[in-house]
């Protein structure tokens, strides 16, 4: 009768979590530490916080090793420890004029105001196997290795402008008259969609980006490439900056009632540009599309903000606000996945009764 | 003045914090107060996937007690590897005392099955939901079922219906048949067999049904009328094979599922095995 059927179901779930234990706990190799996975495994960290929602790059390190690398499940045991903390507070909005750029690139103009910050980025980095041998021994660097210092030497301040906080882009194109302004009155507040399930038709723009901010990078990328690789669709969009950088986290203080910064988080932001080109858009003008998510993540930044457009400029014609909301987090996605795996014979002997009254003779197949 | 004291009391270490079980609690409050109607809540990630009874194990978290008599199940059985790791982290969290005798619980989650025994109103049974839309049947827009819903449109969900009759003869809804709830709301009642769909109408117990994935709650308060969705001159079918019976009990009135052979024949068992067990222990 297999497994569901066994008795000591408890005995079962022991077992299977010791050979868990076993294989990540044991093995002949040095214990990773939290250090060593926060440093060399950064990507992996900020990608695991982007998807569980939570800054918290020491948890989500320790979740990572727990899940022996696996990010969906690393983001899962993130958000279930969440699940254990009462939220004391809501912070204060923080203006995106406030990030700390540790890179800054425009590919909509050669020369922006500010200048472009290359930063640490694989863009241009071959992406060749690198082969060199392993160093015998372990305690020492990899033969690759060059030694840099951790905080690179500050760009150097161009025309006045503070190269940590160049001026947004969309400052500029508002200044030329080239965009149309999305900015309205009916979404003071951020949809908190951990509290308030989103629902299509009524959920704010912010719902939107707050879902996508924790989606799952692959379905993210997924649902931009379906919508942008489209037989109607002539042209992508361009994206006016990608930023990487820090922003500070604010409260206010419960007693003075003074905001206090508490802490840092690194994020991706990407403004987008479209072509307003479709009959009933304003066609003298341009439309930005947002997108900012935790950490160093710009696949996902960039998916993001294409598909804040393609959503906005879909107006709810078709089910793309739907599937925006409700079908990108990788925790259900994965989550209603894994209940395949579950025991369904009571509904499957359902299904079969249903297949065999059909094959009965007409007289006796309604009782 | 401390951080927790601010936040308030929170003496449960362990899966869920209370602040979040008092939103739960007040969305089962209007589930119970509007009967059928999908509650939406915000719903919190458990340490089980979401599709594992993340729903039904919050809304169970929120109601049960120390002192409660816990009863979990899945398909029918207290033993399996799901209904044990649910029990298993409720009882770490709560404390309660764990039970398999269906007359002896005060609560009972479960996934797919509702008791053989009749529960009394002393009894809560909280249901595991995968997929609570009954429309999504007929129509896939969220927006478009949300109005259907609120203005008690369900012509689109007869229709489906009819046009199994017309199709194949009887109607092919098998488990999670939709059915009307207090003349109002028409329901997914989780995937229960059509056999388990009677218990609800005009039960002593509360029944809760928590989606945790799609982050809605509802609810068939006692006596509340629960009514499958079918035509007067076609009645609501149950599972039947004739001539089938518990190979261990001999039950021929209880849900009973196939337990095929490598040769090809076929042997029958009750689902509820705490049922069957006590059958067989009366016999």
């Amino acid at each position: 009768m297999g497994y569901a059927a066994a008795r000591g179901g408890t005995e079962a779930i022991l077992a299977a979590e010791d050979l868990v234990r076993r294989a990540r706990d044991g093995g002949g190799s040095a214990w990773l530490g939290l250090d060593q996975i926060g440093e060399r495994l950064r990507l992996a960290v900020d990608r695991v916080q982007g998807e569980g929602g939570l800054w918290a790059p020491e948890l989500a390190a320790r979740a990572f090793r727990q899940a022996e690398g696996d990010v969906s499940e690393a983001a899962q045991i993130l958000r279930a420890h969440r699940s254990t903390i009462p939220r004391l507070a809501y912070s204060e909005p923080v203006h995106a004029d406030e990030l700390s750029v540790q890179r800054r690139i425009s590919p909509a103009f050669r020369n922006p105001p500010g200048q472009q910050l290359l930063g640490r980025t694989l863009d241009y980095v071959g992406r060749l196997l690198d082969l060199m041998p392993e160093p015998e021994d372990a305690d020492s660097q990899p033969a690759t290795h060059v030694h840099h210092h951790d905080h690179p030497a500050a760009p150097v301040e161009t025309n006045g402008v503070d190269p940590r906080h160049p001026p947004r882009l969309l400052g500029l194109l508002r200044k030329m008259d080239l965009v149309v302004d999305r900015r309205s009155e009916d979404d003071p507040e951020p949809d908190d969609i951990t509290r308030v399930p989103p629902r299509p038709g009524s959920a704010q723009r912010s719902a939107r980006l707050t879902a996508m901010a924790r989606a799952e990078t692959g379905a993210l990328v997924h649902l931009w490439y379906t919508e942008t690789f489209t037989p109607t669709k002539h042209q992508h969009e361009f994206p006016g900056e990608v930023r990487h950088g820090t922003l500070p986290v604010r409260l206010r203080h419960p007693v003075t009632g003074n905001p206090v910064t508490v802490a840092e988080v690194r994020v991706t932001e990407v403004e987008t540009i479209d072509d307003l080109d479709r009959l009933d858009e304003d066609r003298t003008r341009l439309d930005i599309g947002y997108g900012m998510c935790f950490g160093h993540n710009e696949r996902k930044a960039i998916a993001m903000a294409g598909l804040d457009l393609l959503v906005h400029r879909d107006k709810g014609q078709t089910d793309l606000e739907q599937r925006v909301l409700l079908t990108l987090d990788g925790i259900e996605s994965s989550g209603f996945l894994e209940h395949l795996k579950l025991p369904h014979y009571v509904d499957f002997r359902s299904v079969i009764d249903r297949k065999r009254a059909v094959r009965r003779p007409p007289a006796e197949a309604v009782r | 003045m401390t951080l927790w004291a601010l936040a308030g009391e929170n003496d449960t270490s362990g899966i869920f914090d209370e602040l979040s079980k008092r939103e739960v609690r007040r969305a089962v409050l209007t589930a119970v107060a509007v009967p059928g109607y999908q509650v939406p809540f915000g719903s919190r990630e458990m340490p089980v996937a979401r599709g594992w009874g993340s729903g039904g194990l919050q809304v169970t978290l929120a109601v049960v007690g120390a002192e409660d008599q816990l009863k979990v199940i899945d398909q029918g059985e207290d033993a399996g590897v799901n209904a044990s790791n649910l029990r298993r982290l409720i009882v770490g969290q709560v404390g309660c005392a764990e039970v398999t005798d269906t007359r002896k619980a005060t609560v009972i989650q479960s996934r797919h099955r509702i008791p053989e025994t009749r529960l009394r109103d002393d009894q809560v049974l909280v249901l595991q939901v995968p997929v609570p839309e009954p429309l999504r049947l007929v129509v896939g827009d969220a927006r478009e079922q949300q109005r259907m819903h609120a203005e008690a449109d369900y012509a689109k969900m007869w229709v489906s219906l009819y046009e199994d009759i017309v199709r194949n003869g009887v109607i092919m809804q098998s488990a999670g048949y939709p059915c009307l709830v207090n003349g109002h709301y028409v329901f997914a009642p989780s995937p229960i067999p059509r056999w388990d769909v009677p218990k609800l109408h005009q039960s002593d117990h509360l029944t809760l049904l928590g989606a945790g994935r799609e982050k809605r709650i509802y609810a068939v308060p006692p006596h509340t009328d629960v009514e499958p969705l079918t035509f007067e001159d076609v009645p609501f079918e149950t599972e039947r094979t004739d001539g089938a019976a518990c190979h261990f009990c001999g039950a021929d009135d209880s849900y009973l599922v196939e337990v095929p052979s490598t040769d090809g024949s076929v042997r029958w068992v009750c689902s509820d095995t705490d049922h069957c067990d006590r059958r067989r222990e009366d016999a």
